[in-house]
């Protein structure tokens, strides 16, 4: 599959079908892999295809001008078809370049599971819905599931439905809905004020970073409201209330566009558990309104959408 | 709260001018009383209506927000309505996710000619509001981080 990427890509550089190649290289740290971005199609042998490529790269789609082949897995494609459904790119200056995905492990799950810090670790390999880590010359094998990001053991859609060139077959994910949805469950067993003082307590940690806002392909505005004056919305001061009050209407402009890619609260460098928030709202609309973010590139986005009867029983 | 006097929610308005608030002046008009508790603002459509207004309204301790625009099939520019009512619905519920009371946040549908219905709606969301109390939610101080109850 890699070495079926890497030609692609440099095919499409030289042809001149592409002017951008967007996808992941191995990263500095051990098992990490760091977004590639090219014009050069020598850097094409760097590209790699591997559990562990975890951005979502249509995040970049904008940030380059011209026409881009883009490595996506498949919440990464839902993305930029999303992207498309907002006019933000548009069909033909992409190349979609799919990786049927089996799941991104992530690498503080694993290191809990064996005790040790990655750096000790000598090889992690995907073998069916196990995950092999081989560590001190032994290796141990651990149940997929127990491995994989959260989001991931949720995803519906593990391969890009929307792509021009598929790079391998289909691929089924091994899914575990309690255990993605375990977090949000016991926060919907807590009383109403409980939740409140959670997520008081968990956004007093925020340091306003905006690192869930800019990593998020969803959120383009060219000027979020948290940086408007007048009027303004919210303090710029990383207050509590106001952290709160960022992060809940970040999660309403985001609502029908994130795909649940898990990437916000990945970044989030006071760890505080996103996708708690971002899930619940990939439910939320799914449930009112039967609407699943990047799914069609001809559909009307979620909130433009309408139908002449609907959440009634919430209006008097 | 001043000693003696009994605690009243105080409740924000966003009315259509197409219709709600022409409600509301209908109301008036025909000398038919609602609850001073609701304070109105002016919107050109509900579609006007972004739930950060709702949410800001809400930091600045109003007790309650009510958003109001003319029925389905009668927005003055097609689908406004429509498009209010698909954000406070998720607003309305993820609030709710939160830990915020639903009661806070509500939304109707109120012509021109719904002088009487506006007062109902106002009475009726004025009642839920006593019932659960005024808004401490932003309020509350945490220790240490010198944060002032608005
Ligand atoms: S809100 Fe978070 S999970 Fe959703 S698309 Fe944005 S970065 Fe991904
Ligand atoms: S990434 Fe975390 S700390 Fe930074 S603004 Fe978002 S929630 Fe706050
Ligand atoms: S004009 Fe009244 S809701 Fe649009």
């Amino acid at each position: 599959m890699e070495q079926r990427l890497r030609n692609e890509a440099k095919a499409l550089l030289e042809q001149g079908k592409v002017d951008w190649i967007i996808g992941f290289e191995s990263g500095s740290l051990k098992f990490a892999t760091t977004p590639l971005i090219t014009k050069d199609k020598n850097d094409a042998d760097r590209l790699v295809i591997n559990p562990f490529m975890v951005n979502n790269l249509a995040n970049f789609l904008t940030e380059v001008k011209g026409r881009v082949g883009i490595v996506a897995k498949g919440c990464d494609s839902r993305s930029i078809v999303s992207l498309m459904q907002d006019n933000k790119v548009a069909r033909e200056d992409v190349v979609i370049l799919g990786v049927p995905c089996r799941g991104i492990i992530d690498l503080s799950k694993v290191e809990r599971l064996v005790g040790k810090e990655r750096d000790e670790l000598d090889d992690i390999t995907r073998e069916g819905d196990k995950v092999a880590i081989k560590v001190d010359g032994e290796k141990k094998e651990f149940l997929a599931t127990e491995a994989l990001f959260d989001n991931c053991l949720a995803c519906e859609f593990p391969t890009p439905q929307e792509y021009d060139i598929l790079l391998g077959e289909p691929s089924t994910s091994v899914v575990n809905k309690p255990a993605a949805q375990e977090k949000i469950e016991k926060l919907k067993e807590m009383t109403p004020e409980q939740r409140w003082e959670f997520w008081k307590n968990e956004f007093s940690r925020c340091i306003r970073c905006y690192a869930c806002r800019n990593v998020c392909p969803a959120c383009f505005c060219q000027r979020c409201f948290v940086e408007e004056t007048e009027p303004q919305w919210v303090l710029p001061v990383p207050r509590w209330q106001d952290n709160l009050i960022f992060q809940i209407v970040r999660n309403i402009h985001v609502a029908g566009r994130c795909t649940d890619c898990g990437e916000c609260e990945r970044v989030c460098p006071v760890n505080i558990p996103l996708r708690s928030l971002t899930k619940e709202m990939y439910d939320l609309v799914d449930e009112l309104f039967h609407y699943k973010a990047g799914m069609d590139k001809e559909a009307a986005p979620l909130l433009i959408a309408y139908e002449y009867a609907e959440a009634e029983d919430l209006f008097r | 709260m001043r000693q003696g006097t009994e605690w009243e929610p105080k409740l924000v308005g966003f009315l259509c001018k197409w219709c709600s608030y022409a409600g509301a002046d209908l109301a008036g008009t025909s000398r038919k009383k609602y609850p001073a508790n609701i304070r109105i603002i002016k919107v050109p459509c509900s579609g006007r209506v972004d739930p950060l207004f709702i949410l800001k309204a809400l930091r600045l301790g109003f007790d309650g927000v009510l958003v109001s625009g003319c029925h389905p099939g009668e927005c003055h520019y097609q689908t406004g309505n429509y498009r209010a009512r698909r954000r406070v619905a998720i607003t309305k519920k993820f609030l709710e996710y939160v830990g915020i009371e639903p009661q806070r946040v509500q939304a109707s549908w109120v012509s021109a000619s719904e002088g009487g219905k506006f007062t109902e709606v106002v009475a009726e969301v004025t009642k839920g509001l006593k019932e659960i109390g005024p808004n401490q939610l932003f309020s509350q101080e945490r220790q240490g981080d010198g944060t002032k109850a608005t």
